[in-house]
């Protein structure tokens, strides 16, 4: 049966960004006293977020167009902000040191934390020891890791280096040479990945024994399962790690600010390797008090994450599948 | 009933609020003054030597030390700064000069009666803008040469004689630097940039500095600049850059008595005053035998020996200050040759006021800690120049000298990008 027009355009109206929304709600004195009580209860969450969230986001919008004065009413500059940042070479340094983090450090992080959750998902005997061995690592607060880590990957007297030289390999100067100090970082990356192992074991253990075994009886073997069974089911975990982790690693800051010593002198350091764009946004803000300058690398960072979040989110449609 | 409860405790409530929001100061002055200290290895000491000032005038002095740099700013905007605070360099009193977070201090000098001819030159010259006077130093620390006299014995130099000019430094580093047979580092004489960048003391060897001397335009490619990046360049060439990291990566903490010329792996280094103190050598590594002496001038540059670079803490009254008058008497109190004797003592750092510096007490310090003591009377005493951008250029050179000494980069080159780089945002930051 054909559809009224007018239905048609109402249908049309209650969707957006292909999302339905649900039906239109007719407010009555009950819904009306409803909607002020559900409003009551939600206040706390409200008004933090337009305080402590929303607020500082807008502000730091209009703060992005000028030079801010501390004390005294911000200067309107228009895009001078915006113009400078394109012609800085720092600025650039620290995206490019960035996008090395997020290029190489998320994907391995992926694979390495998927292949360790398979392992994990073993039905061995001591499962449940190697699980909490796995995740014990991602407990460890950034700051202690970090100096963790610089003790390890230490040229001289670190372990790392120690055991490589006992089976000739000469070890790098890890985080004083500027082409190794971003791979030490990754390292270090990678052994706090419980979290992501965790949820990825979550994943493995949703995906259908049912659809595992009837794979088996059509002579699937194990790894043929795996590629064409266990990857697509836990896609949709594969794209939220994803997604997330490579949010997190466009913010890099603490372990980058753990290994300058909290010296601000040794920020960045070796040859500018680990200025991070959150690193040299920091810097700006709090060091030169350039607030202005910072607020417009704060948007920029905002519009990066947000374009490759929809750029994901988009490509994932094709290798993404939803069980649901 | 409960609806009566409720209103009286609503009452109750807001009287305590309104209570809570008048207190704090009564029309006979402050109670309670704050003073944050942005460096303070001893917070007791350093209230202790506040509550004095309490004893004397019944005002209660709250001090925080340390304070971190990140929680200064947003203090200084919000309503409720400190009353006095100690910066750990004039840099940062100029950028909040700039930003209107600091006053400018003549009035608290004229209303406190600050002897201004007491303070040495060099220090106070940090806190100079113009004819401004932003803050005031409280005190300051030099650098000089120390020797490792039985590593001197060892490489048969005389153990009493210290280099006399930069280019004998150099060949006693030579003599002083043992490489292994597999060619990696196993003692070094000297490295210019330990325990952190000394090109302030350099460049004035080499006759100038990153700004003019009254810190109005950069200087930062001028010849003094290339010639200490070249003169400390040498020694990364000479043992190699990668060697010289992979031996310093396993040197001991700072402040340790695994410190690396406490260890004897470092046989030259350009150090602070505080070193000779009862809390680093003499108590760390009390069986170290070392001198102390001026760093030598170039060899054809003599009238430069006894050159010193200043650099130390700052005092300024944030503008949001509650009570002005309060601040200031308490900055002055803080300026009074014995209370910087007794602070600067404890510490082991220099004074700031020639009258403090004649107190008995840095003499019991010891002969080494004397011979910083007298530095600061050298003709040849300046301190660190600081401008609204310092600490913006103080990174960028700080990444210069790094891609200098280490990737082996030309000094000039380097130095003419900073100085293209830099030259209008300083005039642009002193309009």
């Amino acid at each position: 049966m054909a559809i009224p027009d007018s239905t048609q355009h109402a249908a049309k109206r209650r969707m957006i960004l292909g999302i339905k929304l649900p039906p239109r709600v007719v407010w009555t004195k009950r819904t009306r006293a409803d909607f002020r009580t559900g409003m009551f209860f939600l206040l706390p969450w409200l008004i933090g977020f337009l305080t402590f969230t929303l607020y500082p986001m807008v502000i730091s919008f209009y703060y992005s167009f000028t030079i801010y004065h501390a004390r005294r009413l911000p200067e309107w500059v228009g895009l001078q902000n915006y113009k400078d940042l394109l012609v800085d070479d720092k600025f650039w340094l620290s995206l490019s040191n960035t996008m090395y983090m997020v290029v190489f450090a998320v994907p391995l992080g992926l694979l390495a934390s998927f292949l360790c959750a398979l392992l994990l998902n073993f039905k061995v005997r001591g499962q449940a020891f190697y699980r909490v061995i796995y995740f014990l690592p991602s407990i460890v607060p950034t700051v202690a890791g970090t100096i963790l880590f610089l003790w390890l990957l230490n040229p001289q007297v670190g372990l790392v280096n120690t055991m490589l030289a006992k089976i000739g390999i000469d070890g790098p100067n890890w985080m004083a040479d500027p082409d190794w100090s971003k791979p030490a970082l990754i390292l270090l990356g990678m052994w706090g990945m419980g979290g992501t192992i965790i949820i990825y074991l979550s994943g493995l253990q949703d995906v259908p024994v049912s659809l595992l075994e009837a794979a088996e009886l059509d002579g699937a073997n194990w790894f043929q399962r795996l590629w064409h069974i266990t990857i697509p089911m836990v896609s949709p975990i594969t794209l939220f790690n994803l997604i997330t982790g490579m949010i997190a690693m466009f913010q890099y800051f603490a372990q980058a600010y753990v290994i300058s010593g909290g010296d601000k002198d040794h920020l960045g350091q070796p040859l500018g390797s680990t200025l991070f764009y959150s690193v040299y946004l920091y810097q700006n803000a709090f060091q030169y008090l350039k607030m202005g300058y910072a607020s417009a690398m704060a948007w920029i960072l905002f519009v990066i994450i947000l374009l490759f979040t929809l750029l994901l989110l988009k490509v994932s449609d094709r290798y993404t599948y939803y069980s649901g | 009933m409960e609806k009566k409860i409720f209103n009286v405790l609503c009452l109750v409530v807001a009287a305590a609020m309104l209570l809570v929001a008048c207190g704090g100061k009564s029309a006979a002055g402050p109670e309670v003054l704050r003073v944050w200290i942005q460096w303070g290895d001893n917070p007791q000491q350093i209230q202790e030597l506040f509550d004095k000032y309490t004893a004397e005038t019944g005002i209660k002095v709250e001090v925080t030390a340390p304070v971190e740099t990140d929680k200064i700013l947003p203090a200084l905007t919000g309503s409720n700064p400190p009353d006095v605070l100690v910066l750990s360099g004039g840099d940062l009193a100029k950028s909040y000069y700039k930003e209107g977070l600091i006053d400018e201090l003549s009035s608290a000098i004229k209303a406190g009666n600050i002897d201004m001819a007491d303070f040495y030159e060099a220090p106070l010259d940090q806190c100079i803008q113009a004819d401004l006077t932003l803050c005031l130093p409280w005190g300051t620390d030099a650098y000089a040469l120390f020797w490792n006299k039985d590593l001197f014995e060892a490489a048969g130099l005389d153990p009493e004689k210290p280099p006399s000019t930069m280019e004998e430094l150099v060949e006693y580093a030579n003599k002083l630097t043992v490489v292994g047979a597999d060619g990696s580092l196993e003692q070094i004489g000297f490295i210019p940039n330990h325990s952190w960048s000394h090109s302030d003391l350099y460049v004035r060897m080499f006759g100038g500095f990153w700004y003019s001397d009254d810190g109005s335009a950069l200087t930062a490619n001028s010849q003094p600049m290339i010639d200490a990046m070249t003169w400390q360049q040498q020694f990364f060439t000479q043992y190699g850059a990668d060697n010289i990291q992979a031996f310093s990566s396993g040197f001991g903490e700072y402040g340790s008595p695994d410190a690396p010329f406490y260890a004897g792996k470092v046989a030259m280094m350009v150090e602070g005053e505080w070193q000779t103190g009862p809390n680093f050598i003499p108590a760390l590594k009390p069986e170290l035998n070392y001198g102390v002496a001026a760093f030598p001038p170039p060899a054809d540059h003599p009238e430069r020996a006894g050159t010193i670079v200043n650099q130390g803490t700052a005092v300024v009254i944030p503008s949001g200050a509650a009570d002005k008058d309060a601040s200031a008497k308490l900055l002055a109190w803080m300026m009074s040759p014995a209370i910087v004797a007794e602070e600067f003592c404890f510490n082991a750092n220099l004074p700031t006021s020639k009258k403090a510096a004649e107190d008995p007490c840095f003499k019991e310090l010891g002969p080494k800690f004397q011979v910083f003591v007298d530095l600061m009377a050298s003709p040849n005493a300046f301190v660190v120049l600081t401008t609204p951008i310092s600490l913006e250029l103080n990174d960028a050179m700080i990444a210069a000298e790094e891609r200098i000494l280490l990737t082996g980069a030309d000094s000039k080159a380097e130095l003419d990008a900073m100085q293209a780089e830099f030259e209008a945002k300083l005039a642009d930051s002193l309009k």
